[in-house]
């Protein structure tokens, strides 16, 4: 639909812009041919020699357009060079006057507009697999744009700066990013981007401003009742509204998230550097364990972030100080020092007994003069910063912080696995949960996944067993077979090789199973989770949609595969060979 | 180890190597080039397109079609050969011996392929 009206807009800007150019042009050109026809030549043998219409029309052809081939067929007279002369100058300016108008039209915005809405609708249409629409393109938006294509999903992007957009289409993602400068909370954009395709997967709400994110979801929901919709907000009264706007919609708010994992931190100390390692964060080994030490804690700047990790340290039962420049009773800390945060504030909330200090404003530069005035009074204190803007990371990253928060990678992320793995959330759930045995678990997935992938990028592998995506498996499914879950996860080569794998989570129907037994057997409509590297990949989407592979893996033997051998095999009363 | 997948290299990979044997030499000699040996390619070939028949795989796909190319050129070899001897009586003159050989040098380059195929399939689930 969005289509249709696109193209009519573009053909009726270039129709009103172009129709008195080339209505002059036309003018001009039969006026000048009619006078070269009528006028009378020179004598050949003695008869008068004119020019067929044929002849006058070239020569207006090469002479209106300045290239003067000369005087064709024949020699003209001076009446004709006169007439010639005056058309020459007419035509030529006509010609400019047409040229004149073509730039211009390339010039005019509404024109250019329209055919840029154009080319998006049709790049978006061309998209054949599924793809999610992300409005916004900041930095959020930037680092999505690049784990999404490392995961090979296309994307559409909206976002309001043209520079952003321009930035986009210079870009070297592996997937096709369209993307469109314009108001993503215009319905009309919405449909341009595809929100009613059956392709469509989700829709993505991460603009810097928290209103503008409301409403696209609004209209989201109201445009595709099915749709999965996934927002950014950091304020409470929007979510409210958000949680019922019905169907799926999750909302991202980076503090809080990052508060969530900060606690668990505490309780599961291999947790953070797990979480860090899944989104391929440089320098960050599996191993590692990071545990926020149990004692008192400074938290420098009361603002979103410092509100969420204060709030998390009381709940662990820990003694706050906060030190901000507002005047704030009701933070439930121990002490409450107005201010910013120096050398004196900080010696006065007693920096040289505290465990840890949280550096929390929202200015980078603040920031990091805080951290080294900390760490000046107390060298051993446990730092947990934010980092504000993605340009300073090199300043953060050789100052040796403990932690460091930056909300716009925590968004992305967050988002990025949602998209992706939307299984790896009741999966950290489950890890996560206070039930006797989780820790040993969480150290044995850790153990595992080093043993399989170590120094490997690992990938997280969505599979949802559907005829579109495990044509084999559901095949056999249907033939009344049992595929089980280690079967596949072993070398199609080699039946005794197991691959590079770890299942974490299977969804069948509403049931959750987390970290499923190898005996699981695979049902049609199953969401499975694994977590592997690029090759496991490959081999294992081999297996799930080649017979003769799943066959063999599920079997140990081979299948025959053309007519001779299974006539052979059947001779000799075996099913395989 | 695959049964199946050592039947049809060992048929694909000889008809290759025959073909190669039949290709070598000046290409409107007659004395360099037999005719047995272009029956004995013909057969092997025939085998492993037979072979071929019924696999539902994309490589076997591939495979199947690379085999029917090379059959091609070869049925249109040979029939060539038969018609100047037997038909028009001819004989194999230089011109005619060129094409015959041209065309069995296309089913070489149709096994080959084939080879490459089932040589690249063979590795590349060995990563």
């Amino acid at each position: 639909m969005a289509e249709f009206t696109d193209l009519s807009r573009v053909r009726f800007i270039v129709m009103r812009e172009m129709r008195r150019p080339v209505m002059a042009l036309i003018v001009v050109y039969a006026v000048s041919v009619l006078g070269m026809v009528f006028i009378p030549g020179n004598e050949i043998d003695g008869k008068v020699q004119y020019l067929s219409i044929f002849h006058a029309f070239y020569f207006m052809s090469y002479t209106a357009t300045t290239t003067g081939f000369g005087e064709i067929p024949f020699e003209f007279n001076d009446a004709q060079r006169l007439w010639a002369m005056a058309c020459l100058y007419v035509s030529v300016i006509t010609w400019f006057y047409a040229v004149g108008s073509i730039v211009r039209l390339f010039q005019n915005r509404f024109f250019l507009r329209a055919v840029a809405e154009r080319h998006f609708s049709r790049q978006v249409h061309r998209i054949s697999a599924p793809y999610f629409i992300i409005c916004g393109f900041g930095d959020t938006g930037s680092v999505l744009a690049r784990g999404l294509s490392d995961y090979g999903v296309p994307a559409v992007f909206i976002d309001t700066d043209e520079e952003r957009i321009r930035a986009l289409s210079f870009r070297d993602y592996r997937v096709p990013m369209p993307g469109l400068c314009a108001d993503a909370s215009a319905p009309k954009y919405l449909l341009e981007a595809g929100i009613r395709r059956d392709n469509c997967q989700a829709i993505v709400a991460i603009t810097n401003n928290e209103e503008i994110n409301l409403r696209i979801s609004a209209l989201a929901r109201l445009l595709n009742p099915n749709i999965r919709i996934i927002t950014m907000s950091k304020v409470d009264v929007f979510e409210e509204t958000l949680a019922n706007l019905g169907g799926e919609v999750h909302i991202v708010d980076p503090f809080k998230m990052f508060a969530k994992f900060f606690v668990s931190t505490m309780t599961h100390p291999r947790f953070y550097a797990l979480n860090d390692w899944l989104v391929r964060a440089p320098r960050v080994y599996l191993k590692d364990s990071i545990e926020p030490p149990v004692g008192k804690w400074i938290v420098c700047g009361h603002g979103r972030m410092g509100h969420e990790i204060n709030r998390a340290l009381i709940k662990q039962g820990m003694k706050t100080v906060v030190i901000d420049p507002h005047d704030n009773k009701d933070t439930g800390a121990d002490n409450y020092i107005v201010g910013r945060a120096t050398a004196k504030t900080l010696a006065m909330a007693g920096i040289d007994d505290a465990v840890g200090i949280l550096v929390g404003t929202d200015d980078d530069g603040y920031n990091l003069s805080i951290l080294l005035n900390a760490r000046k009074l107390n060298a051993n204190v446990f730092m947990l910063v934010r980092q504000n803007r993605h340009e300073n990371r090199i300043a953060f990253e050789a100052s040796q912080i403990d932690m460091i928060m930056q909300p716009t990678l925590v968004t992305a992320r967050r988002v990025l696995f949602l998209l992706v793995a939307p299984l790896l959330k009741p999966f950290f759930q489950y890890l996560l949960e206070n039930a006797p045995g989780r820790k040993e678990e969480m150290d044995a997935v850790i153990e595992q996944l080093a043993q399989k992938i170590g120094q490997r990028q690992p990938h997280l592998i969505t599979v949802n067993v559907t005829k579109a995506r495990c044509s084999a498996v559901v095949a056999c499914l249907e033939q009344g077979g049992r595929v089980l879950l280690g079967d596949v996860m072993t070398h199609p080569d080699n039946i005794n090789r197991p691959l590079d794998l770890v299942a974490f989570v299977v969804k069948s129907a509403e049931t959750v199973y987390v970290l499923p037994p190898d005996d699981y057997e695979i049902k049609a409509g199953d969401q499975i989770l694994f977590c592997g590297t690029g090759a496991a990949r490959r081999l294992l989407n081999a297996t799930l949609n080649n017979e003769y592979n799943l066959f063999y893996v599920c079997n140990g033997v081979h299948l025959p595969k053309g007519y001779f051998m299974q006539w052979y095999a059947n001779r000799h009363n075996r099913p395989a060979l | 180890m695959n049964f199946e997948k050592v039947v049809f290299g060992f048929f694909i990979v000889l008809s290759l190597t025959l073909n190669f044997g039949f290709f070598l030499g000046d290409i409107d000699n007659v004395a360099h080039h037999n005719v047995f040996e272009l029956f004995a390619i013909i057969v092997v070939n025939f085998i492993a397109t037979g072979l071929k028949l019924g696999d539902r795989s994309q490589v076997g796909a591939v495979l199947l079609a690379t085999s029917l190319v090379a059959d091609l050129h070869l049925i249109a070899a040979a029939t060539y050969w038969t018609v100047v001897v037997h038909v028009t009586e001819t004989g194999l003159t230089p011109d005619v011996m060129a094409s015959i050989i041209s065309l069995s040098g296309g089913a070489l380059l149709a096994n080959f392929i084939s080879v490459i195929i089932l040589v690249s399939d063979t590795l590349m689930s060995r990563l």
